[in-house]
Order: C-alpha cells, then structure tokens, then sequence
C-alpha cells in the first residue's frame, strides 16, 4: 500500500517545470529590518542583491509598530517603528537591489556542490507568476511568528475575540478598526506591554496584564511607559485557565499559579472582557529554513550557526528574528548587517576574510549551561574575536558569564544583575578560542551562574 | 405561500449533506434546513477525520452495518465528489498478551462486519508499516481499509453536489418548533411544517439528521424520545510532518477507541479523542483532556513533538443513553418522519452507507423515488492552490493575477481562492467558513498574519462592513467598528 507523503508530490510537482530565472549573489529572503540591513550590507560588499517580501511593502511589522523605541542605539536618536524602517526603505530604494515584493517563497533548492561553490535556488510566486532566483548565497531573514492560544493549551471555549497582540495591533494600527472594548491582556512580553498603552488610548478599557511568572518578561522601560503610566495592573504569576463565551468572548478565567507554573485551585476568577490579547511569546519562521535542509536545534527551533551567522547548509545564513528573538530592532539590525556582509563574502569568494572562512581545525560547538537558555552561534571555526548571545531564562540579581572548556574555565565576566528580557552579547577573545583548541576539546559551554552576594 | 418540499432534511452536518446529496438524484424536491451558519458545525467538525474500517462495532448492530460499508463506498464517494481521501490502513497497537488477545476479538468482530484482509503482524511488520509507531508494541492489528478525510470537505462537497442538483439549502434557520398535519404524508397538502427565525419549511416527508439536536427535533415531531448523553471529546491537531503518519490505535475501551494519532489529509497530525460526560452543548477543551491526549499520543509515537500544537478543540458525541447504536429508519410513532440520530463516532466513516440505507428506507416506506436523467454526481473541486502542480499554479495566477497573492502564508492561500470560497454555493460566509473550505486561517499561525485580510475579503465580497464580518455564528463579531475618529 503506497504511504501518502505530501512533500514527495510536491517535489516532483515543481521538478519538471521550467520558470523564468534570474541570477543574483545574494537572495535575501524577507524585507523586515533584518533583510534590508542584510542586503545593505551584502550591496556595500558588492554582491548584486535580491530582496524577496512577502508584503506589498518593506519594513515588515515595523510598519504597525508606531510606538516610539526605535533607532536608540543605531541612530541615536528615538524613532517610531515606521520612521526607523524607513531609512532603510530609502537606502534600498537608492541603491539597485532587487526587490520582489508581494512574492511568497515556495522553496530554497540547493544544487550539488560543485568545485565553485552550492548555487541556490529560490523560487516564488507573485501576482505576475513564478520565478526562480539563484544566488550562491541566501539569507534567511523570515522573523517570526506568535505564539497563539492553542500552543500555550489555554481551555475553555473558542469564541471571536481571541487575537494575538500583534493582530490585534495590526488591526488598530493599520486598518483603523477596533477590536473590542474591553481587554485582557496575557503576557507582559513587549507587545502585550505596547498594546496595553495602544487599546488604552484608541478607548478599549484594559482590564489588566497577567503575567505567568512571577516577573514581567517585557523591558523594564516598556513596563513602566505603558502599564504604570496609564495605571494598568500588572497580576504577576497569574494565568488565565480558561476562556468564557459561545460566540464573542464575554470573560476570561484566571488563576494563580505555583512556583512550578500549575494554577493552584481556589483561586479563580472570573474578568469579564469582550477581548483577550496574546503577548505569549515570538516563534522563528523556520518552516522554509526546515524545507531547505538546515539544521535546527531541537529545543530552540532555531538555526544552528557559525560565528558568521551560516547554518550547516553552506551558503545559507540567517539572522533576526527567525535566528532568535532579539530585545530590539537596533540589534537585528547589527546582526543582520553582519549576515549580509559574510553572504556576501561567501558568494563572492573573497577568501582571507574573517566571515564564512573555516580554520581548519577549528569545530567547536558551543553549549549554554546555568540559567541561559541558549547561546549563539552554536558553532565557532575560526579562531577570532567572536560575539557571542544568549538570554537567562530568569531574572537574577548576581550572575557570572563563563565559558569552559572541559571543566576550564577560558573566560568569565563580571558579576551582574541578569534579566530574561534582555538578549546578551558579549565578545569571546580569540585566545579563549585557541585555548580551547589547545585542550583538544570538541565543546565549549556558556554558563550563566548565580552568584551569592558577598 | 412558499413552496412546500418533498423533503426536508434538518442538519447540515455530514449525516445531513450525505442524506441530501444521495437523494438527490431523484425527482424530488429537496431542502436541508440548518440552525447554524454554515455546514458542518456540530459533531461533524469536531472529530479526527477517521474513516474506521469498522472492526469495533458489535457485529449485529446498525452501526457495524453501516461502518463498513461506509468505508468500502468512500473511494467512489472521493472519485465523484473530488474530496481527498487517503486509505492508508492503520494499525492497533498492543503492548501485551491481554493486548493480544483484545486484538484477536477486534479481529473476528471485524471480519464478522465484513471488514476486509485484517491480519495481526509482528513487531518487524508493525516497523515497516509505520517506522515511528511505538518500539515498545509487541503485536498489532493491521488493517488496510483504514484511511482519513477532511470531514469539513466530505460534508460541503455532499451539499455542494446537492445543491448543483437542485436541492436548497436553508440557514440560519434553527428549527423552533414542527406542526405535523393529520392525515398520510403522501396527501397533496404539507404534512410537516418547520418553523424557524428564516420562515417557514413545509415539507412532505420530514429527515431529522440533527446531530446533537436530534432528540430535540424528534420530541418537537411528538416521535422518539431519544435519551441522549453528550459523550465530549477534546482533539488536538498538531503541525505539519514531513512524512504523514498512518492512523494508530490503542486498544479500545468499553467506551471509546481510546487516544488515536493519525495523519491527516492535509499533512497534519491529529491527536483523537478524550471521552467523558458533560453538559450538553459543552465545548469546552480541558487541561486534562489536552494533556491527557498528549500523553496517550506519546505512547503510540514515542517521537511526536507535541510542543507543535496548532489547534485545540472540543466537541460532542450525540450518543442514544442505552443502546450506544444508531438509530436510522422511519419513526414508529410519526409516519413520514425518517429518523438518523445517535450518529456518534463512526458517524463520519458511515455518512455513505447512512445515506445509502436511508434510501432505502425511504423506497420501503413507500416514497416514489424516480431517478432523473440529468443528475450529476461530480462535484469539482475548486482549485487548491497549495497542492496544485507548479504548471497549475502558473496558469491560475495568468488566469487572474489574485491567484498569486497569497493572504494565508502558513498554508499558502491565495485571495483568489478565498474569494473562489465565498462565491461557492453554498459559500463561506464568515472567516470559520473560509478556513474550513481553503484553510486561510488553518495553520500554524492560526490565523495572526492573515485573519484581518480574510475579514476584508469577506465584507468586500459579502457587500457589508468589517464590524459585521463574523467568525462563526451571529454574535461572533470579530472587530467592533472603525477607531475613535476615523470616518
């Protein structure tokens, strides 16, 4: 009995055909603050670049982020979401980038590697038909997605008036149309935050933020411009268990929880609300990463990189949001800046740079450990000044970076307060590296330990 | 006065939609009346999309008729109506030697069902059929006549095929009340008047294919009084895997099939389904439930990743208290009133052969039924942009430049197929309904990136405003109006 496997068909459903192709260094794939500040640099490098966007417009979901925030460490200057994309929008539109806009991509085929290079090959779909773009590099820059109701298992039933916060902004922000009148708010992630301060300014009565831990997972800044400025309540370590109504919703349940996150019995209660937003998390767009072979890590989901930001498909790199869920525009940007400029290097074989060029030797992976929850890159091939990221996954007052090498230690920080909210970085010296080399290691950790106070 | 029916089918849910469209096909003038907005929205929605083979039933019963013959018919079924269908087969999982012999009294039940070729395989057999099936079943019942639909697409293509051969489809039109006038059904003056909020339906011969309501709709004729139990049910659906998985079952409780996996026609992997008495109309998913199918889901497929939920939901079995059968035959106490009701699992699997046998039914009742000639049982299938091949693609978005915009990015769906959706007949006319129909909102997403396009494509295409775009049934509003000051 032949097994049905959808992927099979769909291969040699696209295998046959012949699509019109054009030939570029470098196919970014998305025009958010990551692929534009990726295909900047990748041009500045001289690569002939293409920028595929799923949305009639650049600027991805900065265009409906018109709080201000933006800019603060790149421009140094306070910008709004669309302010800040447009100055991106303007560089890309003064320089002879490709764009592909209002093109959804249908998949990233890699060809055999040859004694040149992997040349891949990206197809799409627009209102004008299909096309195929091949570039020796590709950057995945898709951010990401939210994380909804379903995947946080809340109960209860299944009535409108469940939307994710940044639905909810797109509705108020973009469309101009009010989603309801009276809201919850579950989780202080920025955009619940941002979206408290929103729905209370266009009229929508914010019943108060539930937070599931007993800390607000937002920035410290955001909390306080938008809960308490406006009075809002923050419920820390409170959840709601279960959602109320046939048609619209008409409440919400909800409950504290223990120090293992379960509701505890006995503590509910009922918020009546017409409207429940979602700030519960960001989730990489990795579907298309999976498709093109490229590794994930399986507790992350996101793409296993290099130092210079290249997954395990050679040619192939990623940065932004669908790398890990950055703090701030300002730091995809920096990063995607260096993904543009390595793609760039790798597609145009400049050898002897720093980006995208193996020592050979030199494969180490690179594990978190303690409270942080993940570091990047999770591979490191060239001995040189690294930056490496990570987030803790709970606040702390006293912590300690260190990296360790079979129980030896090659780099500590200072000790410092830690907040889950913020997303690290730190430069590894290229010393700590060759240390590692040294000692024959295959590994290093990064580990973040709580320190006592003295 | 409006037109009186020869036969009113109530529901719309897949009984329903299969009842209408098998008789179709005769001279007949037939509507289907349903309280909600759309089709499918009780028990027929809210299911794994199983098509059992029928081994379970207990051999005698009208469902272990119906079952299998139901499986058998859903390959021509799929053919002429042009919904996906994927007969796979699937395998019951035992882990011991009570297990083992459980599985040999499923075998004989089956095979005196008349379900075919059931043979009980080894661990190594078990590997080859499905390599992420447990490594810890020591023994399994394989049956290839196993397979799965989309039920959403069996019902609307049903009702679609009706209504192209002339049957009429009434919503929302919540039935409130049924008058039955004295006399034989077959006299010339209506015997069953239906009221409902849309008006009157005057019918001759009156099929309660409620579902749920069934009960209700046969206490309202003064017939049956069916004791219903709302046997609940909580399903997860989970992303999309490379590989689709064949359908794996526990070894069955005196209730239930127990906690099955299976893959589902669209790729995805469902995870079916918890069983407990509650309220009637409860819809509600549980902590419990969900975990509690988490946890039976890991026993079958040790690897499943189920951190990849895309949807919860909850519906309820509409099952007679006591005899646990169907019931499927004219009232005995209301002639002309032909009653399918308890259509609990495996309601899906059977929808044909109910159909089939309440034709029958109907012609033993003595109701003239004369095939016409220019009946069509092909329904087309509209275009599924997604699966269709690269050179398909490519003439559609030629075709009107629409088909390459794409409004639902995680399942890839285009405007034009939304649009295509809304002017189906019957069409989507809410936001639920264009997912059901080209799962624009179905994905993992769950419908954040696109569900405020789809609300725009549905008031342009319906004529009306944003605020008045619905998710499901009336009073599910989606958004109240334009912000403070913008006219």
């Amino acid at each position: 009995m032949a097994t049905f496997d959808m992927r099979n068909e769909r291969l040699e459903a696209g295998a046959t055909e012949a699509v019109q192709t054009q030939a570029f260094d470098v196919v970014v794939i998305g025009g958010g603050p990551a692929g534009m500040a990726a295909a900047l640099a990748a041009h500045k490098a001289g690569a002939r670049v293409a920028i595929v966007e799923r949305e009639q417009h650049l600027g991805g979901i900065l265009r409906q982020c018109i709080h201000p925030g933006f800019g603060l460490s790149h421009f140094k200057q306070e910008l709004t979401g669309p302010e800040y994309a447009q100055r991106f929008i303007d560089q890309v539109r003064a320089t002879n980038i490709a764009l592909f806009l209002d093109s959804m991509v249908l998949g990233i085929d890699s060809g055999e590697s040859t004694e040149d290079a992997t040349l891949h090959t990206v197809t799409l779909m627009n209102p004008s038909g299909m096309l195929q773009l091949t570039g020796r590099a590709v950057v995945l820059a898709m951010g990401c997605r939210e994380r909804t109701r379903s995947e946080i298992k809340i109960p209860g039933s299944r009535p409108a008036g469940v939307f994710t916060a940044g639905l909810a902004q797109r509705y108020i922000n973009i469309e101009n149309l009010k989603p309801g009148s009276r809201a919850v708010i579950l989780g202080s992630g920025d955009i619940g935050l941002i979206m408290a301060r929103r729905c209370t300014l266009e009229g929508i009565s914010v019943e108060g933020v539930y937070e599931l831990m007993p800390y607000a997972n937002g920035l410290r800044r955001n909390v306080k411009n938008c809960l308490d400025d406006f009075g809002i309540p923050l419920h820390l370590s409170t959840t709601v268990t279960r959602v109320i109504g046939h048609d619209r919703v008409e409440a919400v349940e909800v409950s504290q929880v223990d120090e293992h996150l379960a509701p505890i019995p006995g503590t509910e209660r009922i918020v009546p609300c017409d409207t429940l937003l979602l700030s519960v998390g960001l989730i990489p767009e990795n579907e298309l990463s999976v498709a093109a072979g490229v590794e994930l890590d399986p507790r992350t989901r996101c793409a296993v990189v290099d130092q210079s930001l290249q997954t395990g498909v050679p040619g192939i790199f990623a940065c932004g949001n669908v790398l890990h869920v950055h703090d701030l525009a300002d730091n995809v940007t920096n990063e995607s800046e260096r993904a543009g400029a390595a793609a760039a290097a790798w597609a145009l074989g400049a050898v002897g740079t720093a980006a995208g060029v193996a020592d050979a030797g030199c494969e180490l992976t690179v594990s978190p450990a303690g409270i942080a929850g993940y570091a990047l890159p999770g591979r490191i091939t060239t001995v040189g000044l690294t930056k490496l990221n990570f987030r803790v996954r709970r606040p702390v007052d006293a912590a300690r970076v260190r990296i360790l090498a079979d129980d030896e230690e090659l780099f500590a920080g200072k000790v410092r307060p830690f907040k889950p909210s913020v997303m690290e970085s730190f430069p590894l010296p290229a010393k700590a590296i060759q240390r590692a080399l040294d000692l024959g290691v295959s590994e290093i950790v990064l580990s973040v330990d709580p320190v006592e106070e003295a | 006065m409006a037109e009186t029916f020869d036969i009113a089918v109530v529901g719309a849910g897949i009984t329903g939609c299969a009842i209408a469209r098998q008789l179709a096909r005769f001279d007949l003038s037939i509507c289907v009346v349903e309280a909600a907005n759309d089709i499918a929205l009780g028990a027929s929605k809210a299911n794994g999309g199983l098509v059992h083979a029928g081994y379970d039933p207990a051999p005698g019963t009208v469902k272990a008729q119906v079952n299998a013959r139901g499986c058998e018919l859903y390959g021509t079924w799929a053919q002429e109506l042009g919904f996906l269908f994927c007969r796979t087969g699937s395998m019951v999982l035992g882990f011991s030697d009570e297990d083992r012999a459980q599985l040999e009294k499923l075998r004989s039940n089956g095979h005196a069902n008349g379900v075919p070729e059931l043979t009980i395989i080894s661990p190594e057999r078990i590997h080859e059929l499905e390599p992420r099936a447990s490594a810890k079943a020591t023994c399994a019942l394989w049956c290839p006549s196993t397979g799965f639909v989309d039920p959403f697409e069996v019902a609307i293509a049903a009702l679609e095929n009706a209504v192209a051969n002339g049957v009429t489809f009434i919503r929302p039109a919540p039935v409130e009340a049924i008058e039955v006038a004295g006399g034989e059904a077959t006299d010339r003056a209506a015997h069953f008047t239906l009221v409902t909020p849309a008006g009157d339906v005057r019918c001759h011969y009156l099929i309660n294919a409620a579902g749920n309501g069934a009960a209700n709709i046969s206490h309202m004729a003064g017939a049956e009084e069916f004791q219903m139990v709302w046997r609940q049910g909580n399903i997860v659906v989970l992303d999309k895997e490379p590989r689709t998985l064949m359908p794996l079952y526990p070894v069955p409780t005196p209730v239930s099939k127990g906690v099955i996996v299976t893959g589902t026609v669209h790729g995805n992997t469902v995870i079916t389904a918890t069983a407990a008495v509650r309220e009637p109309g409860d819809t509600q998913t549980y902590a419990a439930d969900v975990n509690a199918l988490l946890a039976g889901a890991r026993k079958l497929v040790p690897d499943l990743d189920t951190r990849r939920v895309v949807r919860a939901f909850a519906g309820g079995r509409p099952v007679i208290q006591g005899t646990n059968d169907f019931f499927i035959g004219q009232s005995t106490v209301v002639p002309g009133l032909f009653q399918a009701a308890g259509i609990q699992s495996p309601g899906v699997a059977s929808a044909p052969a109910i159909a089939e046998r309440m034709e029958q039914v109907l012609r033993e009742a003595g109701v003239a039924l004369h095939e016409r000639a220019d009946w069509d049982p092909i329904r087309r299938a509209p275009d599924g942009f997604d699966r269709a091949p690269l050179a398909r693609k490519e003439e559609l978005i030629e075709s009107d430049p629409a088909w390459g915009q794409i409004v639902c990015r995680c399942e890839t769906v285009p405007e034009a197929e939304i649009v295509a959706a809304i002017r189906r007949r019957p069409g989507a006319v809410s936001v639920e309904g264009v997912k059901r129909r080209c799962r624009a909102g179905m994905g993992r997403c769950q419908s954040g990136f696109c569900q405020s396009r789809v609300v725009a494509i549905l008031a342009r295409e319906l004529g009306c405003d944003p605020s008045e775009v619905l998710l499901e049934n009336a009073g599910s509003w989606l958004v109240e109006g334009p912000l403070k000051g913008v006219r």
